[in-house]
């Protein structure tokens, strides 16, 4: 049952079901032309980080709730997927006990801190992130600090990394589509629109939150057990650090937070520029995203999405005032 | 462990629990005022560690001297920053998305141009105090740390003045307990918000300049002490200034003795797990858990 009233008919549906499928298609096609390992590397990078933009966006879009330590669920993810394939289990069964793992956790960062409203969430997450990662470069287990290195036997081959990555990407916005049109994502905008009413309406904003909160971390949990895989080598630094987090929550605000295909778009520029950028400005981009962040906060808090919006409008006010009535 | 050493504890966390109260207070002023959770606190406190330290190292200025020096240009720079931003920090009724995404963003901003100027390495201010000690027999008061907390209490008690016996302060209080009745009485709301944010990053700098004095920095100086803020604020209830003094002594207190029993690689750790402890606990604050008890002794 669809809540939202919408175009119905056979070309609007086909209209609005087309494009996303083209994309699917191409990107699918993409690795049968040849590309060159840093091609490839970008594609499968830029699949990683949309998946987990668009957990992000779950929860920090549809439902209001600002992470900054989803860094949590992506370094959970990557060590249970290094420490998985180390013992010897199919990285395919890693990557669900890697999303499960990330989306327990979840659950323990919510119940104490979405009892409350207010800020008190954002801010925890702050701690949370920092906390499990000193956790982390505390346990001998996995190597402390020093890393995790991850031995697969096996031919290294490129094209099956990044197709689990794109099906996971695919999945990711898949899942996101249902769950904004469904009744579940409608309660979601409604404790994101007014809490109080969203409890009056029915809507149990705790339980709510927590489930947005398992989804997204399920899916960024995966996105660094896959990431883990195709690195080979893992440290708590860099999938516990809090540039990570930083980076995570910067695709879907580039994109356009609380919208379907912001996410998907923020994390494709992310993914395409972000390696480029950290080589050639290694304390600079972290300035960048910052300036970035304030800038569409300021002026366009739709992001590249409210932006393209805005063009439209744009235009159709100049079709309307240009047309005149003869 | 013998009653000297838990002696010399306690004075420790003491001392801390003036500068932790010095640190969090301008957290509170500007989420009491206009609800907004200050995460450039982190690049304010920051930035006074550097503001000190440069004074001492290219002018020569004593550290104290540079602290006190702090406190005008960080409220300078506030109310700029205030007035940059502009419609970005309303005073609104809860925290929106926006002004966190916001704050967040000028954090990263002033963290990373500290990298830019100052670099990777830890920096710290030594004077002939640093090192120095008062002995009481088997007591020992680190130096620094008395007068950095006597520098704090100074802070503190000429901010109690402010906020009680002068129209400013008056205004920063009815604007925490209710914006509308504030506009209804003529409180122009939308300059003292402008200045209280001043308020509340000149407390940054001036305790980032304070907390330089005791530890290394470096760019990153802020994000322990913004997590530590939080907590006091959440202990002490988000808006009330006492709450502020009760959540710095008990995380001070936490934190100086918790050394007894974790090790100190899981220091940072600690702030957080009190974080949550409070939010399952009391989540009001110290002072609305005062309040609770008061009023079921009552009835």
């Amino acid at each position: 049952m669809n809540p939202r009233a919408e175009p119905v008919g056979l070309a609007a549906r086909v209209l609005r079901t087309a494009p996303p499928l083209l994309l699917l298609a191409v990107m699918a096609a993409l690795p049968l032309f040849q590309l060159g390992p840093n091609s490839l590397k970008l594609l499968f990078l830029t699949c990683v980080w949309i998946a987990a933009s668009v957990g992000w966006n779950i929860l920090g879009g549809f439902a209001g709730q600002v992470s900054f330590g989803f860094a949590v669920f992506f370094g959970l993810g990557a060590y249970t997927t290094a420490v998985g394939i180390n013992q010897g289990i199919s990285p395919y069964l890693t990557y669900p006990l890697a999303a499960a793992i990330a989306a327990l956790a979840s659950l323990l960062i919510g119940l104490p801190t979405f009892r409350l409203r207010g800020p008190y969430f954002a801010i925890a997450t702050i701690g949370v992130s920092e906390a499990v990662r000193v956790v982390m470069t505390n346990i001998d287990f996995t190597g402390g600090s020093s890393g995790y290195r991850i031995t697969e036997h096996g031919p290294f081959r490129q094209a099956e990394h990044y197709y689990t990555a794109l099906a996971l990407a695919a999945l990711a916005v898949g899942i996101s589509i249902l769950v904004r049109h469904s009744r579940f994502g409608l309660g979601l905008r409604a404790i994101r629109d007014d809490q109080d009413a969203a409890a009056d309406s029915g809507v149990n904003p705790y339980a709510f939150k927590l489930a947005a909160h398992a989804i997204a971390a399920a899916f960024t949990g995966a996105a660094g057990g896959v990431l883990a895989r195709y690195a080979a080598f893992i440290d708590p630094e860099g999938v516990f650090g809090f540039q990570r987090s930083v980076g995570i929550l910067l695709m879907p605000v580039i994109g356009g937070v609380n919208t379907i295909w912001g996410p998907v778009i923020g994390g494709g520029v992310y993914g395409l520029i972000e390696e480029e950028l950290v080589a050639k400005f290694p304390q600079f981009h972290l300035l960048l995203y910052g300036v970035l962040v304030m800038l569409i906060i300021l002026f366009e808090p739709g992001g590249v999405v409210g932006l393209f919006a805005r063009a439209r409008r744009f235009v159709l006010r100049r079709r309307v005032a240009s047309w005149q009535p003869s | 462990m013998t009653a000297t050493d838990f002696l010399n504890l306690l004075i420790a966390a003491l001392l801390l629990a003036g500068t932790y109260a010095a640190m969090a207070v301008g957290m509170t002023v500007i989420y009491g005022v206009m609800k907004i959770v200050n995460l450039a606190h982190a690049g304010f406190l920051m930035l006074g560690a550097y503001y000190v330290y440069e004074l001492h190292e290219r002018l020569g200025i004593f550290p104290l001297l540079g602290v006190l020096l702090a406190f005008p240009a960080f409220f300078a720079a506030g109310v700029l920053v205030h007035w940059v931003l502009g419609r970005g920090v309303p005073v609104s009724d809860t925290p929106t998305l926006a002004s966190l995404l916001l704050m967040f963003g000028l954090w990263l901003v002033l963290q990373n141009v500290g990298y830019l100027i100052w670099g990777t390495d830890d920096r710290s201010i030594l004077t002939p105090m640093t090192f120095a000690t008062i002995r009481f027999g088997e007591i020992t008061i680190p130096k620094i740390g008395l007068v950095v907390f006597l520098s704090a209490i100074v802070s503190l008690a000429a901010l109690e003045f402010v906020l009680h016996k002068t129209w400013f302060g008056r205004s920063i209080r009815a604007l925490i307990q209710n914006r509308y009745s504030c506009r209804i009485v003529g409180i122009p709301v939308e300059r003292t918000a402008r200045l209280t944010f001043g308020l509340g990053v000149a407390f940054a700098g001036t305790a980032g300049g304070l907390l330089a004095l005791l530890y290394p920095f470096s760019p990153d100086f802020g994000r322990p002490f913004l997590l530590r803020s939080f907590v006091i604020i959440v202990l002490g209830g988000l808006e009330s200034f006492s709450g502020v003094f009760a959540g710095a002594l008990i995380l001070a207190l936490v934190e100086t003795f918790g050394i007894l029993f974790v090790p100190s690689s899981y220091q940072p750790a600690i702030s957080f797990s009190l974080l949550v402890l409070a939010l399952i606990v009391l989540p009001d604050g110290v002072a609305g858990f005062v309040a609770k008890m008061r009023s079921r002794g009552a009835a």
